[in-house]
């Protein structure tokens, strides 16, 4: 039985990995060790495998998509990250309901103007996007109404809508 | 505006001119290189998406380290290094995350492979190339991948034990340990699949 630093040695003499003195001693070990001289085969045998098997491999990617990612990401990385706002949430959700609002609102118009039957309407100015007006043409009734706050005293001392 | 082609331009220039913040001259080496990164990656990882991945992240260190490349070995090499880096720290990071392997164990606890009996018939005799690649695939999948990563840089990479010790950061002591082990279970593990193949199990 060859011990662990003899088997260790016969690997790095394949390698050549030894001093030359030690390569020797090995190299005199293998004339007369049948066990040392099966165990240098095996590893060589394996040595060998693995270089034969190497094979050539493609990246399954094209090169314009694969050159695209890294070009994104190259990009992404050299640019300044801007520094992050305050109330970033507030202000991501004020972007959104704004547009929002305004879709949902000339919708609705839009929905009501269809109606060709002289029952109640809907109408906004386009000189003020923030007031509705609500007519019944039956009853002859309108109703005014601001989606913002009122800002003068006699708002502040009136309901919301104006009853003509 | 017209592309600079750069399809004949030798490697060296090309370095030169990206160093210079040439985009067009990078992409061309990356078309040049990228296989051979992707395959020590795949070699490494043997995952396809990381092996990707990794290859990506390694082009893009690539670049921005590319004012260090002093051209002291050639641009695939240097570059080889990088992937081989960014690999270890992703199978470092994977070990981390899952216990040891019953492979290193065996490592620690007195190595089977001192005990193995010696393979006294190439198993590899006679194959075609193609059957031996997928045996030795096979095979390597089924190594830790410290021991798959010591024979690849050993015989893939061709590097000398002490570079291995340096790359892998342990001692060159351990990579002739990690490197006779995965030899010798190697050679055992073609053994069973020269058995399976023939219907001896």
């Amino acid at each position: 039985m060859i011990d662990y630093d003899s088997q260790l040695k016969i690997q790095a003499y394949l390698d050549g990995e030894l001093p030359e003195a030690e390569a020797q001693q090995v190299a005199k070990r293998l004339a007369q060790d049948q066990e040392a001289v099966l165990l240098l085969s095996e590893l060589r045998n394996t040595r060998q495998a693995m270089v034969n098997a190497q094979a050539p491999m493609a990246l399954p990617e094209t090169r314009e998509f694969f050159w695209s990612k890294i070009e994104r990401e190259i990009g992404r990385q050299e640019s300044p990250q801007p520094a992050p706002r305050r109330n970033s949430m507030l202000a991501a959700w004020r972007r959104m309901l704004v547009p929002a609002g305004a879709v949902a609102a000339v919708g609705l118009v839009c929905m009501l103007s269809l109606v060709s039957s002289p029952g109640p309407r809907m109408e906004t100015a386009l000189a003020d996007s923030g007031a509705f007006t609500y007519r019944d043409y039956n009853s002859g009734a309108t109703l005014v109404w601001l989606s913002y706050p009122a800002e003068n005293e006699f708002a502040d001392s009136e309901p919301a809508g104006t009853v003509q | 505006m017209t592309e600079k082609d750069y399809s004949t331009t030798d490697d060296q220039t090309l370095v030169r001119a990206a160093q210079k913040g040439d985009m067009t001259a990078f992409e061309e080496l990356v078309a040049r290189h990228r296989d051979k990164i992707y395959a020590r990656a795949y070699s490494m990882v043997r995952n396809e998406e990381e092996a990707i991945d990794l290859s990506q992240e390694a082009w893009v260190k690539g670049w921005q380290r590319l004012a260090q490349f002093q051209g002291e070995s050639g641009f695939g090499t240097w570059m080889t290094r990088i992937v081989i880096n960014l690999c270890l720290d992703h199978l470092r990071k994977q070990k981390r995350q899952r216990s040891e392997s019953i492979d290193a164990m065996d490592e620690e606890s007195g190595g089977v492979e001192r005990q193995m009996p010696v393979v006294t018939v190439n198993p590899t005799a006679g194959l075609e190339r193609g059957e031996l690649r997928q045996r030795i695939d096979r095979a390597l999948g089924q190594l830790s991948h410290e021991h798959r990563t010591v024979l690849v840089l050993h015989e893939f990479e061709e590097m000398e034990y002490k570079e291995i010790a340096k790359t892998m950061g342990c001692s060159i002591g351990t990579v002739m340990s990690r490197l006779f082990y995965a030899r010798r279970k190697l050679a055992a593990l073609l053994v069973d699949l020269k058995k399976d193949d023939l219907g001896m199990t």
